[in-house]
């Protein structure tokens, strides 16, 4: 009952490997990078050390570790399981591999947000601008939900309307730009998506939401099943097929929103770990959604501790290396798709 | 010869040939005055302000009068850029739209103009000093890499790009490449501000020379495309029929490709990604005066140089005396078309 289409559209990928070992492999690459990344930093701090100091002993390095460090190892994991699963499950809902936050105008709608704090109220607390970025990232899905809407929501026309409002939001942000240039760099970094000075209360904030809303989203992981069947066998099936995309959706959002509002508008990501995470687990939700979770989290860990190790002191921002990450992946899905 | 009898007919449905024959008459004449006035307007704007009577007169007035050398050195290549690069966008819309049989197919969406701009600004950025020909070179080698990526990644395994595949695909690349200009920008932080301006796109700050870069391509684009016309109108008949009637389809798309990327590239090189002249333009003169591409084509170039050239317009009144980018107002302009158009498109697709 609950092949996905997603599956149906490339028969080959199957479960080669049981679930369970593909998660513990997983979260033990997760923590692995993790006690890496630890002792990434401006200085080079010893790895056994920095552990140590990281799970509370006091040392030389504590200050650096539990302020700096740990703080953004946390946030790695918790933006990529965010951004991860909520790519997995617009694209469930959408029913299109290409979806994903950052093509309907979600993280568009973030960075207008934070832009907006930015760019145009440069003496506001830096409090705002993650709140900013989490109002963008939902209001624009309450307008793209507006105006896909006439009796109903078909996934097209979200698709669609969420590129549209995505441009929209790219008009807005490069008339900001131009017209208040003052900060145009401290937006260029946000806009790219950075964790660069994130502290324990960017974690604080970003915690609960990850964590009410990932159970949340795996209690609806059969329901998105049945969605993928299509409009008229899920309503057959006693699914309410309106309904359940609005909830799903709208948690996808949140997701994506809360990710932004701590880590900038990050790319490739929510498009990234859903895929790699179908083709380890196939296309039951229920399987490849904690996967694409994780394996968001094993992106972001990688893009971060290399943005802090390549050339330090310099930072260079997370968000550009999933990009040069993502881009050559896409490339290849291409190729393999010509073929 | 029976393909042209064919055309004809599918692209002139006997009851409304003549009202097309005079709305496309109307149509060009509105057109056509829009764009005089437009330009007698744009003329008149800047720093020492003059009436239309006073452009005209410094237009033919003795060449050493001040007024005659602030309008034919600073304001004309403006206007006249204006003019050639709104031209240019529509076309390449018109022809990107006839060739993905696909009418969300536009410079904008199919990446064309964020494959350029990379280009553009990898040339200002790394490679200071690189202008001219040269990067308009590198920019059409640019779009074109992103075109057929984009085309290629939503065509990939299927007959036909659905208008949603083909926008999202569209909207990926151009993320991946934007991702990688501001790679670019906030490596190399000098003068981030001026290229963000040029990013955005606009004709403020354009002077002969510009002009003397793009016109060999423009012209040449135009020609290719109204080489294309027939062929085209072929196409629209459906990818089996014009096979039949003995179309070369592949070779016909990728010369549509190629015709794209030579007028859009051009244009974003000289005066950056002007945003959705290539989506608007070829939709609304479409509606207009019907789906034949002979004359399409050239309306919709008309259409599109007015379009720009008021825009401008429009643009010096944001905060005059300071100067807002074009892009600035064609943007504002078209995201609300684009809505309009997904959702229609959508509900034709279901």
């Amino acid at each position: 009952m609950a092949a996905a289409t997603l599956t149906a559209a490339r028969p080959r990928a199957r479960a080669r490997t049981s679930l369970p070992v593909l998660l513990a492999g997983l979260v033990a690459a997760d923590l692995a990078i993790s006690v890496v990344s630890l002792s990434v930093s401006g200085a080079h701090l010893p790895l056994w050390a920095a552990v140590q100091a990281a799970f509370g002993t006091h040392n030389a390095y504590s200050t650096v570790v539990t302020q700096s460090v740990l703080p953004r190892v946390l946030l790695c994991w918790l933006v990529g399981a965010a951004l991860g699963v909520s790519g997995g499950v617009i694209q469930g809902v959408i029913r299109n591999p290409l979806a994903s936050p950052d093509v309907i105008g979600i993280s568009k709608g973030a960075a207008v947000g934070a832009a907006l704090i930015i760019l145009v109220f440069p003496a506001a607390s830096a409090n705002l601008i993650p709140a900013g970025a989490f109002a963008g990232g939902i209001l624009a899905f309450f307008v793209l939900y507006f105006l896909a809407h006439k009796k109903g929501v078909t996934p097209v026309r979200l698709a669609l309307t969420g590129v549209a409002v995505a441009a929209v939001g790219d008009a807005l942000i490069r008339f900001l730009l131009i017209r208040w240039p003052a900060n145009i760099n401290q937006a260029l970094v946000w806009m790219v998506g950075s964790l660069y000075g994130r502290g324990p209360s960017a974690v604080v904030g970003i915690l609960p939401w990850v964590a009410v809303l990932l159970p949340a989203v795996l209690y609806f992981a059969r329901r998105l099943d049945v969605l993928g069947l299509g409009d008229d066998l899920a309503s057959g099936l006693g699914e309410r097929v309106e309904l359940t995309r609005f909830v799903t959706l709208l948690l996808a959002v949140v997701l994506a929103s809360a990710a932004a509002s701590v880590a900038g508008a990050i790319t490739f990501v929510g498009l990234m770990a859903p895929h790699i995470a179908r083709r380890l687990a196939g296309g039951k939700h229920l399987r490849y959604l904690p996967l694409a979770a994780l394996i968001g989290a094993t992106l972001m860990l990688v893009a971060d501790t290399l943005g802090r190790g390549i050339d330090p002191p310099l930072d260079i921002p997370a968000g550009l290396i999933t990009a040069f990450i993502g881009g050559p992946y896409f490339l290849y899905l291409l190729v393999k798709a010509v073929r | 010869m029976a393909a042209r009898t064919l055309t004809r007919r599918a692209s002139r449905p006997c009851s409304s040939a003549a009202t097309h024959h005079v709305t496309t008459a109307v149509v060009v004449a509105l057109g056509l005055a829009l764009l005089v006035a437009g330009a007698i307007w744009d003329l008149g704007i800047g720093a020492s302000g003059m009436s239309p009577g006073a452009v005209l007169h410094a237009l033919a007035g003795p060449a050493s009068s001040i007024s005659h050398q602030i309008v034919w050195t600073i304001r004309v290549p403006r206007v006249l850029l204006a003019a050639i690069v709104g031209g240019t966008m529509a076309v390449a819309g018109v022809i990107m739209q006839g060739t993905a049989a696909n009418p969300l197919a536009a410079p904008d969406i199919v990446g064309v103009s964020a494959g350029a701009a990379l280009v553009g600004v990898a040339g200002t950025v790394i490679f200071a000093g690189l202008g001219g020909t040269a990067l308009v070179l590198a920019s059409i080698g640019g779009a074109a890499a992103a075109a057929f990526c984009v085309i290629g990644i939503a065509g990939a395994g299927q007959g036909r790009t659905g208008p949603a595949r083909l926008a999202l695909a569209g909207v990926t690349v151009t993320a991946m490449l934007l991702a990688l200009t501001q790679a670019l920008l906030l490596l190399h932080q000098t003068g981030t501000a001026g290229v963000f301006f040029w990013l955005v796109g606009g004709v403020n700050f354009a002077s002969w020379q510009d002009i003397h870069t793009i016109a060999p391509w423009a012209a040449a684009g135009m020609a290719g495309a109204m080489l294309l016309a027939r062929p085209l109108n072929i196409l629209a008949l459906g990818e089996d029929t014009a096979r039949g009637l003995g179309l070369k389809v592949t070779r016909t798309r990728i010369l549509g490709v190629l015709c794209t990327v030579c007028l859009a590239g051009s244009a974003v090189a000289v005066a950056g990604p002007v945003a959705f002249v290539g989506l608007i333009v070829p939709h609304i003169v479409r509606l207009l005066v019907g789906t034949n591409h002979l004359v399409l084509i050239p309306v919709s170039g008309l259409c599109g140089a007015a379009l720009v050239t008021l825009a401008d317009v429009a643009c010096r009144y944001v905060q005059f005396p300071f100067e807002t980018p074009t892009g600035v107002v064609t943007a504002l302009l078209g995201t609300p078309f684009f809505i309009y158009l997904a959702r229609s498109q959508a509900r034709r697709t279901r």
